[in-house]
């Protein structure tokens, strides 16, 4: 928000005086412009080609076997969302955790930056197998999808604590700060936006990595649910399983934009904070 | 007498002798050549200079964020920094920003924030103690970063182009509140700036830093009862002189 002027704070206002509901259905519509003409194509696509029902299902087809296996899929569900909420929270505090190391010391970032990121050029889906050898199951997915999520975080993190602004630093070290108290009390707030946009990376990235443990290592979860269901060439409920993964990604992902709105009140645009400090 | 509740201690000398810096490693590049001043307790002196000279580099060295290769600085330590801009905490509210400068200076949490609140009345930011800092114009930022540097209660202040962020109109402003903060509080200041109008307007004298690497090749005096014109014209002459001007 631009708040140039000589005195005056400078207010959001809803623009053309929209009231909310309208607002935000004005905002979902393009929002819901992309996925409706997929489905409208993929439709088009049936009626021409009329492929065979285990080739390629029909929307309404996806649709009437997952209200069928509704209770199937919740159960799986159930499953690849504690994985993924789990090795989200481990995503974030390891990921931030390893940030500051890394962006706190010459040392340390020459030490573990270059193999953060040569983990990252290893296939981690080739990994699934031993992961799968070397750990029990649930430790096993867990592993693999803080693996596949954690790279964000830390970048972004590393990029948040090494980009404040030189002036913020200035300002608390010259009026007395010690380096430390200019890290906690300067570097990691100001790093904390960046800091969200890896873990808005990482909540989607972590659903991945939890369907690519279960299609390795377990008999629970979408993923395995996947696996079964295309063996067995119950195509229909392999799509509705895939667009209940997109939908438990989705959600994550929103949770965090959330969570980001909640705590760090001073990136939203209105003027004041919602409670007093 | 300074606004009720403030308390900064009386204005100090802060005397720079030789002083030396050069920065990279490959090669080190000279920023400071030998920079020699000396700014009397309770006083303004200016530093106008050629933009990149190390005017900045100087203030950093005088307030200890980097150590010279040589030479001696008598008064470090008791100074506060106000960096260009406002640098307010984007995070943290109005309020909050203010009583920073008594936290980190000592102050309880509480002490700090009811300095804060006689801080916000005295420079005019009643009501918005709970905005945060994109939510008010560049004045008020710049205020609150002036309040942030008085209740830091060092009797030094160094001022890196304070109000270069500010439209012209602003700016005037600013310098008023400043000048009157400055009579009430009287503390030891040295401001680094591009404007030599501001520089005169608000300097007891103005020293000309030449071109990088720094040393002072002026000393003109602006105080009370000079003609601010004639000081000016003194700076440009010295600025040219140096190479600074076309």
């Amino acid at each position: 928000m631009s708040t140039a002027g000589h005195g005056q704070p400078v207010s959001a206002t809803a623009p053309g005086g929209s009231t909310m509901p309208r607002r935000r259905l004005r905002r979902l519509l393009p929002v819901l412009i992309l996925p409706l003409l997929a489905i409208a194509a993929w439709q088009v696509a049936i009626w021409v080609a009329a492929p065979r029902e285990w080739m390629l299902p029909s929307p309404a087809a996806v649709a009437e076997a997952g209200w069928d296996a509704r209770e199937r899929l919740w159960f799986h569900a159930q499953w690849t969302l504690l994985i993924s909420v789990i090795a989200l929270l481990i995503t974030a505090a390891a990921g931030a955790a390893l940030a500051y190391v890394i962006a706190r010391s010459r040392m340390s970032r020459l030490a573990i930056y270059p193999w953060v990121i040569v983990s990252q050029v290893i296939p981690l889906v080739a990994l699934a197998p031993l992961l799968v050898l070397w750990l029990p199951s649930f430790a096993a997915i867990l592993v693999l999808a803080v693996l596949m999520s954690i790279f964000p975080v830390i970048v972004a993190g590393v990029d948040g604590l090494g980009g404040t602004h030189r002036d913020l630093i200035r300002a608390a070290r010259g009026l007395g700060a010690s380096d430390g108290w200019a890290w906690r009390h300067v570097r990691v707030p100001a790093a904390l936006p960046r800091l969200f946009t890896g873990l808005r990376m990482a909540a989607v990235f972590v659903v991945s990595g939890a369907v690519v443990g279960e299609l390795v290592a377990s008999d629970r979860g979408l993923g395995a649910l996947t696996r079964l269901s295309a063996g067995q060439f119950e195509t229909p409920l392999t799509f509705a399983a895939v667009v209940l993964l997109a939908l438990i990604g989705l959600g994550l992902f929103g949770v965090v934009a959330l969570a980001e709105r909640l705590a760090l009140p001073w990136t939203r645009r209105s003027t004041r904070p919602r409670s007093r400090s | 007498m300074p606004a009720k509740g403030v308390q900064v201690p009386n204005g100090t000398d802060i005397r720079i002798e030789g002083v030396r810096l050069a920065l990279g490693d490959d090669p080190p590049v000279p920023v400071l050549g030998g920079v020699d001043l000396q700014v009397p307790a309770g006083t303004v002196t200016a530093i106008v200079g050629p933009s990149g000279c190390g005017k900045s580099t100087l203030l950093d060295v005088v307030a200890g964020l980097a150590a010279p290769d040589a030479g001696t600085i008598t008064g470090a330590g008791s100074v506060a920094l106000m960096p260009q801009r406002d640098a307010l905490m984007p995070w943290l509210t109005l309020r909050a920003n203010i009583a920073l400068g008594a936290e980190l200076a000592g102050a309880s949490r509480d002490d700090a924030g009811r300095r804060a609140e006689e801080a916000i009345a005295r420079l005019g930011l009643t009501g918005f103690a709970d905005h945060y800092p994109h939510a008010l114009s560049g004045g008020m930022r710049q205020r609150a970063a002036l309040a942030r540097t008085l209740l830091a209660a060092r009797p030094a202040w160094l001022l890196d182009e304070p109000f270069g962020a500010l439209d012209a109109l602003t700016r005037t402003g600013m310098h008023d509140v400043l000048r009157d903060l400055m009579a009430e509080v009287r503390p030891t200041v040295l401001l680094v700036t591009h404007d030599i109008a501001e520089a005169v307007a608000l300097a007891d004298r103005v020293l000309v830093a030449g071109p990088r690497p720094m040393a002072i090749i002026a000393d003109i005096d602006a105080g009370p009862g000079t003609d601010d014109a004639q000081a000016a014209d003194a700076v440009m002459t010295a600025l040219r002189t140096a190479g600074a001007l076309a």
